[in-house]
């Protein structure tokens, strides 16, 4: 804990995983961040219906594990469905993980990670 | 048989009198000495009860704060869906003012984001929870000119309603993450108050009962024993004394029937008769 | 006199856009659209206008399905219409299409400025604005090669080629660019109908003039208001006002110097109509439209002038203006139900009546 505190200085960033509008709602709010140099990475992407969902895992993994400077994940519940075990599995505190809803796909908190704990946790 | 063994092959003689004393003495200090110890046990095993106690009100505490940041989350999350829908309206209004899909040349003018959150540390009961906060980087305007022919105004708005969607969203992420961190802690916690309350207590109290029964039973034992010595005495006593009675008795009736022979009466044949005649000593006791 | 010989050439595609416009949704269409649940009913109401194209979609569709499918009817008559169109009247419109072109090239543009793969970008394109050459355009690698291309395999290239260069696309934000070409379209449109022997002193010109001269003020003045609080200096500005319209010239002059929507308006004034969108919303400037329920925000206003103009096209014979109006119409149209259902979908029934019908 102490560790990942100290860490949670350096994240400034807002990351986004989700569909078209989603994305660009978010971007246009101003969290799109293309960092510099050759390998530019992004911190957002957008999923339609041809995306691989190994793509989606690849990004996921890339937001909350390897990237250091995202301090809250940003995903389409939709699409955290794709890869709930990889969202289950998560259990960090850093980077937070919120489960948002989409514009076709409305909010349905029994299927968020992070309420199933809470639910889990008062034994309900 | 406890009585067999209870009791002491000792004559009921004052000198064994003594010495039964002597030792009921002896047994009260063990006895009082042991429990003493036992106490100080006791008392042992209750400095990891305080703390348990502490840790009890300590995830009492944390618990009340989790509950309160569990009903916050709720909350939040439901906050979250109607600014999100207002949110996403108001990029329906976008694409209605525009007549197009503006989602691509967004998503390549990002370059530098503006809104931005900054870690913040709280410290709840010794636990340091982070927050976030968000802040708008000053001088950074990736979409300025979109919508410049058309739908600018829109855009603007949306990018304020987003901003604010946005803005709860962080909220939202800070409890979540406080709540992730506590429940952490609340698990270690909840761990130790199971471990005092489920194994360390019912040893101790396991061992407390275990020294006090021993205790007990010694302390049974030695009440047996004295009692059976005390009993002993008494009888050896009540004995002595009967024997001394009848004898007297004796004498002074052999004096008054006949005083000459109870001059020359030999004193063997005194002794066969005391038991015979100590039966009936009460009655004579009497006067 | 015109009237003599229009229908020999351009009498079918006039008559056809007639019918079609028959077609457009009325009020009553659009009081019945709002009474809806779900995007079933929408689809439902819409049967008579689009049935075949919406029997594909399935069940409760996406909003943007819907306007999808609605924007494949419009776009397999307009073609429909150009395949039939002869001479002078499929010149005009060819000059349609031109204003799609201009957002599909801007749309590659940004793509290869950010090394993007182009082929992706080809469904993102406007149909309308699709033509044989732009499938070209993808092999291009970089802005310069890019260039070049649209000089050669466009109808673009005029407008690019006096006020762009390569560089400039380069360095220029995007929107710049899309505004210049607008603007250069804008003025080649309008020349094109005000000079060209059959539309002179035709009722084309005497609608098509009005339309295209209101479309350059509409985009001189969001222009403007757009600008305040980004960094496009006041000469940058000034030169993506086209330079037609009724603003032209003193209303443009002083539209440049404006520094705040006030200066907007007082630029305005000179012009009775703009006035009246200004008084209008006064007081709300600022943050318009969404500010209160029933108030309509500069951009309906213009819509609305737009419906209104392109509505009074069809009272005018002869001409293959009708295609335009019939277009932008059918635009607000699909804008409209998309509009609509959007508020259905998302349960924000209380400005679902925010859209703009003029019949």
């Amino acid at each position: 804990m102490a560790a990942s505190a100290a860490t949670s200085k350096d994240r400034q960033f807002l990351a986004v995983i989700g569909d078209e509008d989603s994305v660009t709602g978010l971007l246009l709010a101003g969290i799109g961040h293309v960092s510099d140099g050759p390998d530019a990475d992004k911190n957002f992407l957008v999923v339609d219906s041809t995306t691989e969902t190994s793509t989606i895992e690849e990004r996921f993994q890339r937001f909350t594990q390897d990237r250091k400077d995202i301090a809250v994940l940003l995903i389409n519940q939709h699409v955290a469905e794709r890869i709930r075990h990889k969202v289950d599995a998560f259990t960090d505190p850093f980077p937070a993980i919120l489960e948002i809803p989409s514009k076709d796909h409305p909010y349905d908190p029994e299927k968020d990670s992070v309420l199933k704990r809470v639910r889990r946790l008062f034994g309900e | 048989m406890s009585g067999a063994v209870g009791r002491e092959a000792v004559f009921p003689t004052r000198q064994s009198l003594g010495l039964m004393k002597n030792k009921l003495k002896g047994a009260e200090i063990g006895h009082s000495l042991l429990k003493r110890k036992s106490e100080a046990l006791t008392k042992y095993v209750s400095i990891p009860i305080t703390i348990s106690r502490y840790i009890l009100t300590f995830h009492l505490l944390a618990n009340r704060r989790f509950r309160e940041i569990t009903r916050r989350i709720d909350e939040a999350k439901q906050k979250m869906g109607r600014v999100m829908q207002i949110a996403a309206f108001s990029l329906a209004e976008v694409s209605y003012a525009v007549g197009g899909d503006i989602g691509y040349q967004i998503q390549e003018s990002a370059k530098q984001a503006r809104f931005r959150v900054r870690a913040k540390q709280e410290n709840v009961s010794g636990v340091l929870l982070p927050s976030f906060e968000s802040y708008l980087q000053e001088g950074v305007n990736d979409f300025g000119l979109t919508g410049l022919g058309k739908g600018g105004q829109q855009i603007q708005r949306c990018r304020e309603t987003y901003a604010r969607a946005v803005e709860t969203l962080v909220e939202l992420a800070s409890l979540q993450t406080a709540f992730l961190i506590l429940d952490e802690v609340i698990k270690v916690v909840n761990r130790r108050v199971n471990a005092i309350e489920h194994v360390i207590i019912p040893r101790t109290e396991n061992t407390i009962k275990y020294i006090n029964s021993e205790l007990d039973e010694l302390d049974r034992e030695e009440f047996y024993r004295l009692k059976k010595v005390s009993g002993k005495k008494k009888r050896d006593v009540a004995a002595a004394d009967a024997e001394i009675l009848a004898a007297r008795q004796r004498a002074a009736e052999e004096q008054a029937a006949n005083p000459e022979a109870a001059a020359k009466t030999p004193s063997t044949k005194e002794e066969e008769s005391t038991d015979v005649l100590g039966e009936n000593e009460d009655n004579d006791v009497i006067f | 006199m015109e009237g003599l010989f229009f229908n020999v050439n351009g009498g079918y595609v006039e008559g056809i856009v007639r019918g079609y416009r028959n077609s457009l949704l009325s009020g009553q269409n659009y009081s019945n659209l709002t009474q809806c649940e779900t995007i079933d009913d929408v689809k439902l109401q819409l049967a008579p206008s689009y049935g075949d194209f919406l029997a594909s979609l399935p069940p409760n569709p996406s909003t943007s399905d819907l306007a999808g499918r609605m924007m494949d009817k419009l776009v397999s008559e307009f073609k429909y219409l150009t395949a039939q169109a002869t001479g002078s009247s499929a010149e005009f419109l060819e000059y349609m299409k031109y204003g799609y072109m201009i957002d599909n090239v801007a749309l590659l543009i940004t793509g290869t400025l950010h090394g993007r793969e182009l082929k992706p970008l080809l469904e993102r394109c406007h149909p309308l604005g699709w033509f044989e050459t732009l499938p070209a355009l993808i092999s291009a690698t970089n802005i310069e090669e890019l260039y070049n291309i649209v000089l050669i395999e466009t109808p673009l290239a005029a407008y690019f080629k006096d006020s762009l260069s390569h560089q400039d696309l380069d360095e220029l934000n995007i929107e710049i660019v899309r505004n210049t070409l607008y603007k250069n379209y804008l003025e080649d449109f309008y020349n094109f109908i005000t000079t060209h022997p059959d539309f002179r002193g035709s009722p084309t010109q005497d609608v098509m003039a009005e339309i295209l001269q209101f479309e350059a003020d509409r985009r001189s003045i969001n222009i403007t208001l757009n600008s305040f609080g980004t960094d496009l200096s006041k000469s940058e500005r000034a030169n993506l006002y086209p330079q037609i319209g009724k603003l032209y010239p003193e209303g443009n002059y002083m539209l440049g110097k404006a520094e705040d929507p006030e200066g907007v308006a007082l630029a305005c004034s000179a012009v009775a109509d703009y006035k009246a969108f200004f008084d209008n919303v006064q007081g709300g400037l600022g943050g318009m439209g969404g500010g209160s329920p029933d108030g309509k925000s500069l951009e309906d206003l213009f819509y609305q002038k737009e419906m209104e103009l392109s509505k009074l096209i069809f009272t005018r014979q002869f001409t293959p203006a009708v295609v335009y109006g019939w277009m932008k119409l059918k635009e607000q149209e699909i804008r409209n139900v998309t509009w609509i259902s959007e508020c259905i979908a998302q349960n924000q029934k209380e400005r679902i009546g925010n859209f703009i019908s003029v019949f």
